[in-house]
């Protein structure tokens, strides 16, 4: 069945977000939650593929809707997240965090199925304010400031994207969101893609990943860990496939990504690492850029939104009910927590690329085209990275969260709702099935044929990974007192960022200070003593003429005052949501006006 | 014995489970030396055992290089993102 009509699912979301404050009674409305969702997985399974949602805007030709395999598959998947996510989410009773949530994910679908960089960037923008409200809204001093640098670092990588749109079009008066050849590439397109490498976390522009994500609410950082770096992923392949600084780039951050979180400590930051590294492989597929590594790449997208959800999830259900992330405070939970375990460790393996799970047909795809395309040592870099991977998500934290120390029986643990782990077993259903069933994943690849080539399942492949794997497993049998986290913060790149902010701020606030020392000499001894000259003649003026006149005005202008200062919260969260808020009214007069 | 007194009670006995692993390693071992990559990708994987060598000696030398050296220089108190 195929529809000449597309629902676009940002729509559905939108209507969802602008909805929730006005929902009111006993909690009937969380239903609502999932009917977006709903719509979205009906849209991407029924529209034929085709350009939906050409209007014209300031006079230039936007395109709402362009769908082919390769949106199509990326929608496809965000739409299953997202009603995974959303069933997750359903015992939260804070309605801005459903608001939040249902934006950023319509962000997502806008810039997925955006034909221009315009329709991109106005989505690309969406998804970076409604995210920094997912981690704004776990509402503690932390978060708080997480999310600033969160915001900060988003607007940077939105600079450059917008820098390089703009110059594009004086150049070559398009908005068109194209592939562009490697060797055809122009200065605005580097600056795009430096701005496309902020969201995919490409190493050094990584660190804002793994220091706001474990900050995020429970829930928003499953959505989190889905939407930001894939819609990158899926941009890179749209415009950038073939580029191999990326094939190296995205290696180096499969391996640096496990490096981190080999040593962390907070659960959900070993978490966020392992999506620097698993982003890794994609941007390394695509760099590659054969028809193979891109299939794989794609895969993997898909794979690892399904794996890594399941994995924030499993661990966020231990942070709703233990209250901590941290590994050195967790342990010993397995008799409390058995079916949490499980259900994390089918993410664990997953990821890990063991056989009949989804990461395994995914990862090795990715592997094999690049050493197929005599890509030796990026090869190599993958599996090093997949041996990181299975010892730090795949041993370590669940060895550490719920085995090492002995039986924790007077841990309190809040009630876990079952709605958490209802989204769990899907995520872990549909991980084994697309291990067992890999045509599932193909058939939806950009190019279906190449992959149905691709048998993972040969006697070699499988003794390569249980290999891999197993002798992993005897590494941290030896050396697990040695792997045993403890309480502390890893320096990353940012504070190399800090290091450098701070030595421009010393650089230029010197010489001002100076000079607004001499200044204020200055103006102490000349400027002064004039304006108490006239304040005199002025008060003088005053008292005879003016005092009856102005004091009616004096009046309203208070009353303006009072209600100006109420708006003036001096909190920057609330100037963010007007500041959304007046944009959409400005957009919409436009709109309507022109 | 509901399922988590289960895995629980697993926790007394780590000989056998060791001991299965072992003996699963052993396993993979002797069938590597009869089933091997159709065409080697990067020479030395040719030969049996090469991926249980490479397993254990990344992993082995990850654990060491980040818990030994790399953590002891860029570790901080808990709270230093937050000044």
């Amino acid at each position: 069945m195929t529809s000449s009509v597309f629902l676009h699912p940002t729509a559905a979301f939108i209507g969802l977000a602008l909805a929730m404050p006005f929902l009111r009674g006993d909690k009937w409305w969380k239903w609502l939650l999932l009917l977006p969702p709903i719509i979205a997985l009906y849209s991407v399974f029924t529209v034929s593929m085709g350009d939906y949602g050409a209007v014209t805007y300031l006079g230039h030709k936007l395109l709402l809707g362009r769908v082919d395999r390769l949106s199509l598959v990326f929608a496809n998947v965000f739409a299953v997240q997202a009603l995974i996510g959303m069933i997750y989410a359903l015992h939260v009773d804070d309605k801005a965090q459903h608001a939040a949530g249902a934006m950023y994910v319509a962000g997502s679908f806008g810039c997925v199925f955006a034909g221009d960089y315009l329709t991109l960037f106005i989505f690309w923008e969406m998804m970076s304010v409604a995210s920094t409200f997912l981690i704004w809204l776990n509402r503690n001093p932390t978060s708080t400031a997480a999310g600033f640098r969160y915001f900060l670092f988003h607007i940077l990588g939105g600079l450059f994207l917008l820098g390089g749109l703009l110059m594009r079009y004086k150049a070559i008066a398009s908005f068109d969101f194209v592939y562009v050849p490697f060797e055809q590439m122009m200065y605005y397109d580097w600056l795009i893609l430096i701005g496309f490498c902020v969201n995919a976390a490409v190493i050094p522009l990584h660190a804002w990943l793994p220091d706001a994500y474990p900050e995020a609410t429970p829930t928003g950082a499953v959505f989190m860990c889905a939407f930001t770096t894939k819609t990158a992923v899926y941009v890179l392949a749209r415009a950038f496939a073939g580029n191999e600084i990326l094939a190296v780039a995205g290696v180096v951050m499969a391996v640096y990504g496990v490096i981190y979180a080999s040593m962390e400590n907070n659960a959900r930051r070993i978490l966020s690492y392992h999506i620097v590294s698993q982003v890794g492989y994609m941007v390394a597929g695509i760099g590659i850029g054969t028809v193979m590594t891109v299939n794989g790449a794609v895969a993997h997208a898909y794979a690892h939104i399904l794996y890594k959800g399941l994995l924030f999830m499993g661990m966020g259900t231990v942070l709703y009910a233990t209250g901590t992330a941290h590994l050195d405070k967790l342990g010993g939970l397995v008799k409390r927590m058995p079916w949490v375990m499980v259900l994390y460790m089918v993410g664990a393996v997953s990821i890990s690329g063991l056989p009949f799970f989804n990461g395994f047909v995914s990862k090795t795809m990715t592997i094999a085209g690049a050493a197929e395309s005599h890509h030796t040592w990026l090869a190599i870099g993958m599996e090093i990275a997949a041996v990181g991977t299975f010892l730090s998500v795949g041993i370590k934290l669940p060895y550490f969260a719920f085995w090492a120390k002995p039986t924790n029986e007077v841990m309190p643990l809040k009630p876990i709702p079952a709605n958490m782990y209802v989204a769990m077993g899907i995520s872990a259903a549909l991980c084994l099935a697309q291990g067992l069933y890999p045509n599932m994943l193909y058939t939806l690849l950009p190019n279906p044929e190449e992959a149905f080539h691709y048998h993972p399942y040969s006697g070699w492949h499988l003794l390569q990974a249980w290999m891999l794997l197993g002798f992993t497993g005897l590494g941290f049998y030896v050396l697990k007192k040695t792997l045993t986290p403890h309480a502390g913060r890893n320096a990353d790149f940012d504070k190399l960022y800090r290091l450098v902010g701070n030595g421009v701020l010393a650089l230029v606030c010197r010489p001002l200070a100076w000079l607004d020392g001499i200044w204020t000499e200055v103006y102490r001894t000349i400027g002064l003593r004039s304006f108490l000259g006239l304040a005199d003649g002025a008060s003088w003026f005053d008292r005879k003429g003016i005092d009856t006149v102005v004091d009616g005005t004096a009046y309203t202008v208070g009353g303006v005052g009072r209600i100006a200062a109420k708006t003036q919260t001096g909190r920057i969260q609330d100037y963010l949501s007007w500041g959304v808020a007046l944009v959409l009214v400005v957009f919409a007069a436009v709109w309507y006006l022109s | 014995m509901s399922f988590g007194n289960w895995l629980n009670t697993q926790r007394e006995h780590p000989k056998v489970w060791s001991g299965l692993f072992f003996a699963a390693l052993v396993g993979l071992l002797a069938w590597n030396v009869f089933e091997r990559p159709h065409e080697a990708e990067f020479v030395l994987d040719a030969y049996p055992g090469f991926w249980a060598i490479f397993g254990f000696f990344v992993c082995s030398g990850l654990v060491i290089f980040v818990k030994k050296i790399l953590q002891t220089m860029i570790v901080g108190p808990e709270d230093s993102y937050d000044e």
